[in-house]
């Protein structure tokens, strides 16, 4: 690279620089944190104690939210690869692609707190409950999805593929969860679920615990959506 | 309808090809009948619970014909440009997916038909009453995961990863067909359908019939540019 591509690099990332006013994105950030601050008191001291299941249950309060944004991760990636297809903007692919990565990344806290749960709860780490099955899949899926784009370095066709990809995984989870029901439906452990009216402190920690990740979940989305914007400018200037 | 004629035409060049080389079936059959070899070494093939033992070595076999006939299929359209060439030429992409689904589906077929007998014979299973049970099971569950992966080896062949990457997309995604496929195929080893049969055959049904469509409508975007 030349010096004299230097300033025509400078002006065509200008809107993305990191300097660039971005209110919301601030607002998002400044929220999660102070959610935070409000949920783990909440969930650690505020919200009681399990009866049968004692302290490990409070990680129920971090996990569910957790899945919660796993689903929701993976249904706005259906959504920007249907974009993907319908326009072939790069802008959707920025939005499918960053919510696949941060939905790996809450699937698997989630296949992590799960275990760590279980363990004390059940007795065992893994059981190959309905559940767990198709969130295990779920993860692979996604997992699949990022392997996917590592191997395509060409982006409009990358974007094309992990679209075609993000469409038939998103329409291959109800179709798990079903089957994975009835493979395992001659085992009771549904009842491990069936917890019936939850206490209203406990219900209120988990509402805010869903709030907090929903919000974390918006504001990681707006900070990798920029970064792939400055790399479409920074790739578009650098190779044009 | 004006998408038949070139599909057939693709999958009739696609069988000519394999029936002068006898590449695929070849290759693929005797991996297959290794598979098999093996997976009774491995396995308990008497006794309780055989038959379940059975039917998921049938399908991991099954799995691994169809996927290196699918990376095969795909890589001969990528050699001397052949793709481009179909892509070029005035068939419509749909035709173009389904002439090479129809083949894929002939070579996985004919490795399946060749290593059913094989099976029963050397595991000593008696598919009696289920012989109907156990080609449905095999003809659902094929197509199934066939239809996924004709659409994913089309993508899987211009990455960097080339066949190596396909069993990545397909295992996932096809999961749940081959869930249902094991039950019903293990159904038809234990004799015949038992309850809950009808249900796995409904959700190989739907599961084809739904990625049918979607591979369909999004096979032009795979093969565009």
């Amino acid at each position: 690279m030349s010096t004299e591509t230097l300033p025509a690099l400078d002006e065509g990332l200008a809107d993305v620089r990191p300097t660039a006013r971005a209110p919301y994105r601030r607002l998002l950030g400044g929220a999660t944190i102070a959610l935070f601050a409000v949920l783990i008191p909440m969930a650690l001291l505020w919200a009681p104690m399990d009866a049968k299941q004692g302290n490990p249950q409070r990680i129920f309060y971090i996990h569910v939210p957790a899945a919660w944004i796993g689903f929701l991760a993976f249904f706005v990636v259906f959504v920007g690869s249907i974009g993907v297809l319908r326009t072939g903007k790069r802008r959707w692919d920025d939005i499918a692609s960053s919510s696949a990565e941060i939905g790996t990344i809450f699937t698997t806290a989630v296949l992590i707190t799960g275990p760590l749960w279980g363990r004390p709860v059940w007795g065992v780490y893994w059981t190959w409950d309905p559940r767990l099955t198709s969130y295990l899949l779920l993860w692979l899926i996604y997992v699949s999805y990022l392997v996917l784009r590592g191997y395509v370095p060409e982006p409009s066709r990358r974007a094309r593929y992990s679209a075609v990809l993000g469409i038939v995984g998103f329409l291959d989870v109800p179709i798990v969860y079903l089957s994975t029901r009835w493979w395992r439906s001659e085992h009771p452990t549904q009842f491990v679920f069936e917890r019936g009216g939850l206490p209203t402190a406990m219900l209120i920690t988990l509402l805010i615990g869903i709030a907090t990740f929903t919000v974390f979940y918006a504001y990681l989305m707006t900070v990798r959506v920029r970064t792939g914007r400055m790399q479409e400018a920074l790739d578009e200037e650098v190779f044009a | 309808m004006s998408w038949v004629a070139p599909a057939l035409t693709i999958a009739g060049k696609d069988l000519r090809l394999e029936l002068r080389t006898r590449d695929v079936v070849a290759s693929v059959g005797l991996f297959v009948l290794l598979v098999v070899v093996m997976a009774s070494f491995s396995f308990p093939t008497t006794g309780e619970g055989r038959d379940a033992v059975a039917a998921g070595v049938l399908w991991m076999a099954f799995m691994f014909a169809a996927l290196l006939g699918m990376g095969r299929s795909m890589a001969i359209e990528k050699e001397d440009a052949c793709m481009d060439g179909l892509l070029t030429s005035p068939a419509p992409r749909e035709s173009i997916f389904l002439g090479k689904l129809a083949a894929n589906l002939a070579f996985t077929g004919v490795v399946e038909l060749v290593i059913l007998p094989v099976f029963v014979v050397l595991l000593r299973l008696a598919p009696t009453g289920g012989v109907p049970l156990l080609v449905l099971a095999t003809a659902l569950g094929t197509l199934g995961l066939v239809t996924v992966g004709t659409l994913f080896s089309a993508m899987a062949v211009n990455t960097r990863g080339r066949e190596a990457i396909l069993p990545l997309l397909v295992m996932p995604v096809s999961i749940p067909v081959m869930i249902a496929a094991v039950k019903v195929t293990q159904a038809a080893f234990a004799g015949g359908a038992g309850e809950g049969t009808a249900a796995w055959v409904l959700l190989m049904v739907a599961y084809d019939a739904l990625f049918l469509l979607v591979a369909i409508a999004t096979f032009p975007y795979v093969t565009e540019g």
